[in-house]
């Protein structure tokens, strides 16, 4: 059952890791065009560079869905499940159910497209016809049918009832939602756990729902903005916490904090995980709690800093980063142990224990 | 023991680097030779030659994502994992291979 749980979660990261790029570039096309005063047009006659630029980041967000099922199709079935798992990407479109869809017709076409091409014996001279023709058609029919007239309906009502349930909830809940989405979205800088809630937002921002994809963006500056907030206030308070090297690895977290990348702060969280992990998850709540309650909206995805002034509100954007921030800085100061020798080299040979009986080579 | 692996995370620009620099440092550290790919947002780096796999002991996958060129390793002795457990365990994991393929 477990082993069923990781594949299935491997194909969502794969997902996600083709995806990324094109939300990235997407969200910052939007952002950028917006900030210059454009907006999403359709007719070429009105096209200006603003617009264009926002125009073509809506165009690219629409390409989401299909990266889903397909990347996750791809991963199921390899390259014969591309095809067909775009196709029902196209499908979760025009459904309206974008990212639920999507992901739901990866699943089902990538699973159909892998039986196919297992158990389907042709003779010799069809083979070439496999993956060119006979696997993407045949599973593309099969899942098409499905999404259409049988699972179409459940994901149309679930996609709403979601979307109802986020934007139905009251000011204390927000405040409670908000500070899950944020601690859980940097619990471990980027990695594996990260993308989940992330993964969510991103859905929700598909549905229209922009409060979650804000808290996405400012709580995953706080672990790299408070670490280093930490670093200068240690200075103040004469308690040294950190090792030279460790302060040279804070020189790097930042400006990559500052354009939303937390993975900075993985070499500095190695040395003191279970400490740093509490100040910086507290953090990212709290900016994820404030953020929600005061309404703060992004239509971006990504982008740091950059994208504050493109989101609804600036001002208690920024309250909720510095907020965060603060909160962090602060934690990390008083929890952790000072550094009597600041020039000690951390002994990096230092090792989890960790269970690897469920590995094993085949 | 001659090691080859594979190195690829979900975002594809630290994990994937991370594990790979610890593989490499505990892998040497323990008296293996070890070469490793990287399958990054970037591309490949790396690669792995045909060379490389035939001479290897063991590959190791050190994957959350579905990768390219799986087939190269058809045949071998292989073992996958998260990166996260060579990133946190890279001793442990190589020691375990260490008994595995002494048994």
């Amino acid at each position: 059952m477990k082993k069923i749980g990781a594949e299935l979660k491997q194909h969502a990261l794969t997902a996600i890791s083709y995806m990324l790029p094109l939300v990235v570039a997407s969200g910052l096309l939007i952002a950028v065009g917006n900030l210059m005063g454009g907006e999403n047009v359709t007719e070429l006659s009105k096209m200006t560079i603003p617009n264009a630029l926002t125009s073509l980041g809506v165009l690219g967000m629409g390409l989401l869905p299909s990266f889903i099922a397909g990347y996750i199709s791809y991963s199921i079935a390899d390259r014969p499940g591309i095809a067909p798992g775009f196709l029902m990407g196209q499908i979760a479109s025009f459904l309206g159910a974008g990212f639920l869809g999507g992901m739901i017709g990866g699943y089902l076409v990538g699973y159909i497209a892998l039986f196919i091409k297992k158990n389907l014996k042709v003779p010799k001279w069809a083979e070439a016809l496999m993956p060119m023709m006979i696997i993407p058609t045949l599973s593309a029919i099969i899942a098409g049918l499905i999404m259409f007239f049988v699972i179409g309906n459940p994901i149309v009502w679930a996609t709403n009832a979601l979307t109802n349930f986020i934007t139905g909830l009251d000011q204390s809940s927000k405040g409670v939602y908000g500070f899950i989405i944020g601690a859980l979205g940097c619990v471990d800088f980027g990695g594996p756990i990260s993308k989940v809630p992330n993964l969510i937002c991103d859905g929700l921002l598909l549905e229209g729902i922009t409060e979650p994809e804000a808290i996405k963006v400012l709580a995953a500056m706080v672990p790299p903005l408070g670490v280093t907030f930490s670093l200068v206030l240690s200075k103040f308070m004469k308690k040294p916490i950190y090792s030279s090297q460790e302060v040279e690895n804070i020189k790097i977290a930042f400006p990559m904090g500052l354009c939303m990348i937390s993975e900075g702060v993985i070499p500095i969280a190695m040395n003191d995980l279970i400490r740093t992990v509490i100040c910086t998850a507290t953090g990212c709540g709290i900016t994820g709690a404030i953020s929600f309650t005061l309404g703060v909206g992004s239509k971006v995805p990504s982008g740091g800093v950059f994208v504050i002034p493109a989101m609804s509100n600036p001002i208690a954007a920024l309250i909720a980063l510095l907020a965060g921030t603060a909160v962090t800085g602060v934690l990390l100061v008083l929890i952790k142990k000072k550094k009597t020798d600041i020039n000690e080299t951390v002994v990096d040979d230092k090792e989890e224990e960790m269970d690897l009986s469920g590995i094993s080579i085949s | 023991m001659k090691i080859v692996a594979v190195a690829a995370c979900t975002s594809g620009i630290a994990h994937t680097y991370i594990a790979k620099e610890k593989l490499i440092r505990a892998a040497e550290s323990m008296g293996h030779t070890i070469k490793v790919e990287t399958q990054g947002t970037i591309g490949i780096e790396d690669e792995l030659t045909a060379q490389d796999v035939k001479e290897a002991d063991i590959v190791i996958l050190a994957v959350d994502i579905a990768i390219t060129g799986t087939e190269r390793f058809e045949g071998k002795p292989t073992i996958k994992v998260p990166t996260n457990v060579c990133v946190k365990a890279p001793k442990q994991l190589i020691q375990k291979i260490e008994n595995e393929l002494n048994k």
